[in-house]
């Protein structure tokens, strides 16, 4: 609400003040400075860093056994970090990796060897040590076999296992030496072996980032990178605009890439992942478990008012329940059409022919709350009347899993691997109140078979015809409406060169490289 | 006086632990949970009942309270849920943010609205008068935050004089003034507006008593009558004031501080309050209700300097 006040009354005058003020020459320049929309550092632990910020951050210190190439969230392009060369078994349940030599840890903790990959990856599938060991539930057993070779044997196939490997989540790799020494203390005083140390943080102004001299890959060309928490958008986007700051976190809007766009010597990077924003509905809660009123609420979305609406540069209309991202995607899943008056038509048929009344808990948090504002009017025209109730954002993350909304409107990105959104999304383990609950809000169970057979499916060419299938069912069974993707969004001096062409970056925000330089 | 201050501060003990207790149960009803917050939406089931066994989450009620109030009354508020680190640093790394900006800016608005607020009363109904008054009006009904803005879009970005991010990194003192220049200025606007207004009010009954007739009429010069004889009859009121706002100034500058990207006590419980970081929230009660009672104590024994007639029993 607050920087949604201020980012209204500050858009006319920013305007103003961009056209009055130039960008003040740029000298050859060796300390990067970012603006960051958060408060302070949270968790530098990589395997507990969980917010945008705390990602971006830990991509910056720590590496994989195999990396994404900088600027590209595809999987298929996924390369050597730590590792060199690695082969698998033929039934794919064994994996060997031969590590680079001479790779040093920051901080003077020596060489990387096979004993911190097993260290890491044991405590990353550890529950007490990590927040991510639900991804290594298939992992058997991690073993050393000389201090440049580790095996990982694995329990049964899972559709990518060098997505679990790879710099990110709890594939990092931690220094078993400093993390013995520190303990819990590791989340604020991190080793890794990527291009940048922690060098200092001064709490709730800034943390600044030494480039790491022995950095396997050379030494950074940045001498330094200080991240500066900005939580206030406008503050972010002044800070910019006089050069206090050479690149900041944006807004997925309209008016603020207008702004930004028209900055002197600025560039905006718009890059995957696009967070897919779904409408959950809960098939067994009243009225939503007619699939007439289901099929009314498909036919009452149209996925092209949320791209007009925050604009076309990094809005996509969602064209499947998972993110067009995902391998595994299909774009042909047989989408209901937008057509209020089908709607209205089912809607008779269900016995609601004088209108029907639903509810939905909205949280407060500026995006999903304009998101909810542009499904009541879409509802409107469909005849259904949506009643929001606003909650502040943690509340209503625990209502949501309480089952207390038969509609959930939720945005997410995760790995690009079909087999994880359709997991937590819509197999019937990860329902809200099992076990394994995680984001299965609409109770959905209908592609459980195809989630299953995929997940161990050699074939790829039979795994991606499951995939889609899996997702053909959910919408036929109106599981979820599928809304819109929005892609990340940074601004930046057009004379700082990120080292690679930023069109995606798991960690949520740019990755700071050994190349990462300024070309003035 | 030994004993008055002794009293107090066994009642703000009180008040203290009833504060505690309070804020202690209202952050367990407060829906949201911390394990979830601290761990994101991706986390294992098993990870986040790991953190909340960790974090003592699923201990009974009373044994968490039991350990709370004991550890609080010796001085430990535990660590923070999310950052680990322990809550005391957490606010005594903001604290002097805090204390600076406050300070400076009770400074400042004190200097500026007294003033101002004498010279209305003496010219009551005449231009300075009224001009007082509207800029009074203006301080009052301006979101801080608005103001903020527009100083930040005049003096930081038109003509460049002050930097935007008013935090961190200063070398010089210099450098800090110029850091600290917009903030103070956008929270002492507010500070003078009452004060300009309370002084004014004050004065005008004073002005208007026998005391200060007399006075002139035994030949005291005017500046005499209003700058001691009057204005020393004001300052109850004016202290008061800045008492109870001081207290309002250090808990509501949370804007000031994420407009201008400071750290401070109102962005820390803020944030303590979005992730449900129970532990910093209770520390953060603590200190708030701390400072109130100090600044209530001070103010009380500023009377007593002021006003000889007032006795502590």
């Amino acid at each position: 609400m607050i920087t949604k006040l201020m980012r209204t009354g500050l858009a006319a005058g920013l305007l103003a003040a961009t056209a009055l003020t130039a960008v003040p020459a740029l000298a050859q320049q060796t300390t990067l400075t970012l603006g960051a929309d958060a408060a302070d550092i949270g968790s530098l632990d990589p395997h507990f860093a969980s917010s945008t910020s705390d990602r971006t951050l830990a991509a910056w210190v720590f590496g994989g056994l195999v990396r994404f190439q900088p600027g590209s969230t595809d999987p298929a392009g996924i390369e050597p970090d730590l590792a060199e060369s690695w082969e698998s078994t033929d039934d794919k349940l064994e994996w060997t990796f031969h590590l680079r030599q001479g790779v040093q840890w920051q901080g003077g903790y020596g060489e990387v060897t096979a004993d911190d990959v097993v260290f890491s990856i044991e405590k990353a599938m550890n529950p007490d040590t990590s927040a991510f060991s639900g991804d290594y539930a298939a992992v058997d057993s991690v073993e050393a076999v000389d201090p440049y070779t580790v095996k990982v044997t694995l329990k049964n196939q899972i559709p990518s296992v060098l997505g679990i490997l790879a710099n990110y989540a709890g594939g990092f790799i931690v220094s078993k030496a400093a993390y013995e020494e520190r303990g819990e203390s590791f989340a604020r005083n991190p080793i890794g072996f990527g291009p940048f140390e922690l060098d200092s943080v001064e709490p709730g102004v800034s943390a600044t980032f030494k480039g790491h001299a022995d950095y396997f890959r050379g030494a950074p060309q940045l001498e330094s990178v200080v991240y500066r928490f900005l939580t206030s958008s406008s503050a972010r986007d002044l800070a910019f605009v006089s050069g206090e700051i050479d690149a900041s976190k944006g807004l997925a809007d309209k008016q603020w890439l207008a702004r930004s766009s028209a900055i002197e010597g600025a560039a905006v990077d718009i890059f995957d992942p696009a967070e897919l924003s779904l409408l959950n509905i809960n098939v067994t809660q009243a009225p939503f478990d007619d699939i007439k009123v289901r099929q009314a609420v498909a036919h009452a979305v149209n996925p092209d008012i949320f791209v007009q609406y925050r604009g076309p540069e990094f809005t996509r209309p969602g064209k499947s329940v998972i993110p067009s991202n995902n391998l595994g995607f299909s774009e042909d899943v047989g989408m209901y059409e937008y057509d209020p008056e089908a709607s209205k038509a089912l809607l008779e048929e269900a016995g609601y022919g004088d209108g029907l009344t639903v509810k939905m808990l909205a949280s407060q948090l500026n995006s999903l709350e304009s998101n909810a504002l542009l499904l009541q009017s879409l509802f409107e025209e469909a005849g259904i009347t949506l009643e929001l109730e606003p909650v502040e954002h943690a509340t209503w993350h625990q209502m949501i899993r309480q089952d207390l909304s038969p509609l959930v409107q939720y945005g997410a990105a995760r790995f690009p691997v079909a087999d994880v959104y359709l997991t937590q999304f819509f197999h019937s383990d990860s329902a809200i109140g099992a076990p394994g609950q995680v984001t299965n809000f609409s109770h959905c169970s209908v592609a459980d078979d195809q989630i299953e057979a995929a997940r161990v499916e050699t074939d790829p060419v039979k795994q991606l015809a499951l995939w889609k299938e899996a997702q053909e069912l959910i919408v036929k069974e109106v599981c979820a409406v599928p809304m819109a993707e929005v892609a990340q969004v940074w601004v930046r001096k057009a004379a700082l060169d990120w080292g690679y062409e930023l069109k995606g970056a798991m960690s949520l925000g740019p990755v700071v490289t050994e190349a990462t330089h300024f070309t003035e | 006086m030994l004993t008055f201050i002794l009293k107090r501060l066994g009642f703000a003990l009180i008040t203290l632990i009833c504060v505690l207790t309070l804020v202690f149960l209202v952050v367990r009803i407060l829906p949201g949970d911390p394990a979830l917050v601290i761990l994101g939406d991706q986390a294992s089931p098993d990870s986040v009942a790991a953190l909340r066994d960790r974090l003592g989450l699923n201990d009974p009620i009373l044994v968490q309270y039991a350990s709370f109030l004991g550890r609080a009354l010796q001085g430990d508020l535990g660590n923070s849920m999310v950052t680990g680190r322990p809550v005391t640093s957490e606010i005594l790394n903001v604290l002097p943010y805090t204390l600076e900006l406050t300070f400076a800016a009770l400074v400042l608005g004190t200097v500026l609205g007294v003033p101002a607020g004498v010279w209305a009363a003496v010219r009551r109904n005449r231009i300075p008068d009224y001009l007082m008054r509207l800029v009074s009006l203006i301080g009052l009904s301006l979101p801080a935050f608005v103001a903020a803005i527009i100083l930040m879009m005049v003096f930081a970005i038109h003509f460049g004089w002050f930097p935007v991010i008013s935090a961190g990194n200063a070398e010089t003192l210099t450098e800090r003034l110029r850091q600290m220049a917009l903030p103070t200025l956008a929270l002492a606007l507010i500070m003078m507006a009452y004060i300009t207004r309370v002084t004014r009010s004050a004065m005008l009954e004073v002005l208007s008593q026998d005391f200060v007739r007399t006075a002139r009429a035994k030949g005291v010069s005017p500046s005499r009558v209003v700058w001691t004889h009057a204005l020393g009859n004001c300052l109850i009121p004016i202290t008061t004031v800045v008492g109870l706002y001081l207290g309002i100034l250090i808990g509501n500058s949370v804007l000031t501080e994420i407009v201008f990207s400071r750290p401070g006590l109102g962005k820390l419980i803020l944030t303590a309050l979005t992730q449900r970081d129970y532990t910093l929230l209770q520390g953060m009660i603590v200190v708030y209700t701390l400072m109130v009672v100090v600044v209530n104590l001070a103010t009380d024994l500023t009377y007593g300097l002021l006003d000889p007639r007032i006795q502590y029993k």
